[in-house]
């Protein structure tokens, strides 16, 4: 196992934090570990690593994930394995008794939505970290890319790339896995984009094709989906009294056949959306609502303001921080989220699975 | 205990005060008991009724005061026998221990004396301080408080008991405010055709209502009222059982609140909805320390 040895040793930013004082600002200190990413493995606790493991066996799955267990629960570190059932069965039974010490959840029922996924993932890192509890958090998550449609197998891609700007100042040691026995090749592809390293056995080395979030930026924004609109699109121009644009949500929203509960949940995003038309967008905007297959498509649209990062909303929010809630509640509420600015029109769009 | 999920709808607002109403006033500040005990006094008198007052700690002639200040010369009705302003000293308990039974028999006596006069009905309002004193029979108070109900209820009469919060235990006054069918609503800090917010009370305690619409034009009002609040002893409770909406900034309003309470001091918020917890959940507002969000019942 190289660098084994380097890795018994605390890293300077695990240290730091264990010094009384702001520990926040010391984790945001890059230590000499980050600089020397380019050994296998992390040497710094506070930075994320985001690899990918690209396997085409199940010995191949195992050669990586095992010691990547072994490994982090010999250095007390969380460790977290999201993968398919199967594979599931077979780290267990790699792992042996040891296996107890590591949480297993089913992918089928964690990557649900990216929002959502993203936002459990953070507050996992922050449960197992904040209070000092464990240095680093190691985590196994194989995304799900069946049953995916076009748009959603995109905005999952995007959720991969966004987990590099969205932990990045996290102890966190992240390996996706991705079966060339079962994917499309351009989800595997895709793999070799969002993640800065790819794992082969107990060995990292930097990606080749990796395309960070914010350089080249225009290589992570996309239009808006093409949708195919069943029924009549309902329509709604709203400005200042953003009432009227709850109770157009929910009545169509109703009538669209979302229920009662997921309704709320989109009168409470659309409001938020609107109130950033109204309040830094123009003064008003336009809301449209249609059901579209099995989603209920609703957009949001007002002038343009500026130019909006791909990744807004999936960064998580400082708990105190006065801004910056708004699109992360939006994502964490919807089921997928677009926002695109094209000829001066800024549109958010929120899918909600009906 | 009063059932506290209908709470709101036991609460009426003092000029709406009327015959067969037996209302519990628990404030919490001078002003408020002044304007409530003013309004309702004036409010009887323009109806025709008979008013007598029973005050507390305070001279008759300092409730006169409170009425000449709001514009209205009490010499004529106090000459014709109209209104009666005295002392619980003075009165019912000069004449030996509090007696529930006595009390109730007078008060119906007064009833039947107010309409044989020729006056539309008889309102009757008192400050309950006194029972916070070694006074004999004030242990009787609740049972009184139950008894007279037969005085009011479906008469020509009405009569608000005023609870200073400040004084009382709270459980005791739940537990008294509980023995009266209704309550004065407290004067809103804030109201708009959406949104009101208003002082109230959960289980004895001092809470702030929040019913309607909170959104990005009135988190600043909820904002001012939960600084007023903060000014309230002990923990502040924020009641959202009338809630119908609250934005991510109204939400922020509440926490930062929180945020800035002194040591020791907590904010409950009550009877959130599952869907708004949940905002508050994945937002990462449920781990502020001097937070505690339920859906149930008031302060714990």
């Amino acid at each position: 196992m190289t660098g084994a040895t380097a890795r018994h040793t605390p890293g300077p930013g695990s240290a730091a934090r264990h010094t009384p004082g702001p520990g926040s600002a010391a984790r945001h200190t890059p230590g000499p570990g980050s600089a020397a990413r380019h050994t296998p493995g992390p040497g710094s606790a506070a930075h994320l690593t985001h690899q990918g493991l690209i396997y085409g066996t199940d010995e191949e799955f195992l050669s990586a994930t095992v010691p990547f267990c072994l490994d982090g629960l010999e250095q007390d570190d969380a460790v977290l394995a999201v993968t398919t059932a199967a594979n599931i069965g077979l780290l267990r039974g790699a792992l042996g008794g040891t296996a107890e010490q590591v949480e297993f959840v089913d992918a089928d029922d964690w990557y649900r939505a990216p929002g959502r996924t993203l936002g459990a993932y953070h507050r996992y890192v922050d449960r197992h970290t904040a209070d000092g509890a464990h240095a680093r958090v190691r985590v196994i998550g194989e995304p799900v890319w069946h049953g995916r449609d076009r748009l959603e197998t995109a905005e999952w891609t995007r959720y991969e790339a966004a987990i590099n700007v969205a932990f990045a100042d996290c102890p966190a040691w992240i390996v996706c896995p991705y079966d060339t026995r079962a994917l499309p090749a351009d989800v595997v592809a895709g793999a070799r984009h969002t993640h800065p390293e790819l794992v082969a056995g107990p060995a990292a080395h930097p990606s080749d094709h990796y395309t960070p979030p914010d350089t080249g930026r225009r290589s992570w924004e996309r239009r808006l989906a093409p949708v195919t609109v069943d029924g009549r699109e309902a329509v709604l121009d709203f400005a200042a009294d953003l009432s009227e644009v709850r109770a157009f949500v929910a009545e169509t929203a109703g009538a669209l056949g979302l229920s009662g509960e997921r309704a709320g949940h989109l009168v409470f995003a659309a409001n938020e959306v609107a109130t950033n038309a109204v309040r830094h967008g123009g003064g008003h905007g336009r809301i449209s609502l249609r059901r579209a297959g099995r989603r209920i498509v609703c957009d949001v649209a007002n002038p343009a303001r500026g130019g909006v990062e791909w990744y807004t909303g999936y960064l998580p929010p400082g708990r105190t921080r006065g801004r910056g809630h708004g699109l992360w509640t939006v994502r964490q509420l919807c089921d997928l989220v677009e926002i695109d600015t094209d000829a001066g029109v800024t549109t958010v769009r929120l899918h909600l699975d009906l | 205990m009063a059932d506290m999920t209908t709470r709101a709808d036991r609460e009426r607002l003092v000029e709406e005060a009327d015959q067969g109403d037996h209302l519990c006033l628990a404030f919490a500040d001078d002003a408020e008991q002044r304007r409530v005990a003013t309004a309702y006094v004036l409010g009887g008198l323009e109806r025709g009724e008979r008013v007598m007052y029973f005050a507390d700690g305070r001279a008759p002639e300092q409730v006169l005061g409170w009425l000449r200040e709001a514009g209205a010369d009490p010499a004529p009705a106090l000459e014709r026998g109209q209104l009666v302003v005295t002392t619980a000293d003075d009165s019912y308990l000069a004449v030996g221990p509090f007696d529930p039974d006595a009390m109730v028999a007078t008060l119906h006596q007064e009833v039947a004396d107010s309409l044989a006069a020729g006056y539309t009905g008889f309102r009757v309002s008192g400050e309950m301080g006194w029972a916070l004193r070694d006074v004999p029979g004030a242990d009787r108070l609740g049972e009184y408080e139950t008894k007279v109900n037969e005085v009011f209820a479906g008469g020509p009469a009405s009569a608000i008991c005023q609870y200073d919060a400040r004084r009382f235990d709270a459980d005791a006054l739940a537990a008294f405010d509980g023995r009266h069918p209704g309550a004065v609503a407290p004067e809103p800090l804030y109201s708009s055709g959406l949104l009101r917010l208003a002082p109230s009370f959960r289980a004895g305690r001092r809470a702030l209502r929040v019913v309607g619409d909170v959104d990005y034009q009135s988190a600043a009002a909820l904002a001012t009222a939960l600084e007023t609040a903060m000014g309230w002893p002990g923990d502040i409770t924020v009641d959202m059982s009338g809630l119908d909406f609250i934005d991510l900034a109204g939400v922020r309003a509440l926490v930062q609140t929180a945020e800035r309470l002194p040591e020791g001091r907590r904010m409950h918020i009550v009877e959130l909805t599952p869907m708004l917890r949940h905002v508050m959940h994945v937002v990462g507002w449920d781990r502020v320390p001097a937070l505690t969000v339920n859906a149930g019942e008031g302060a714990e």
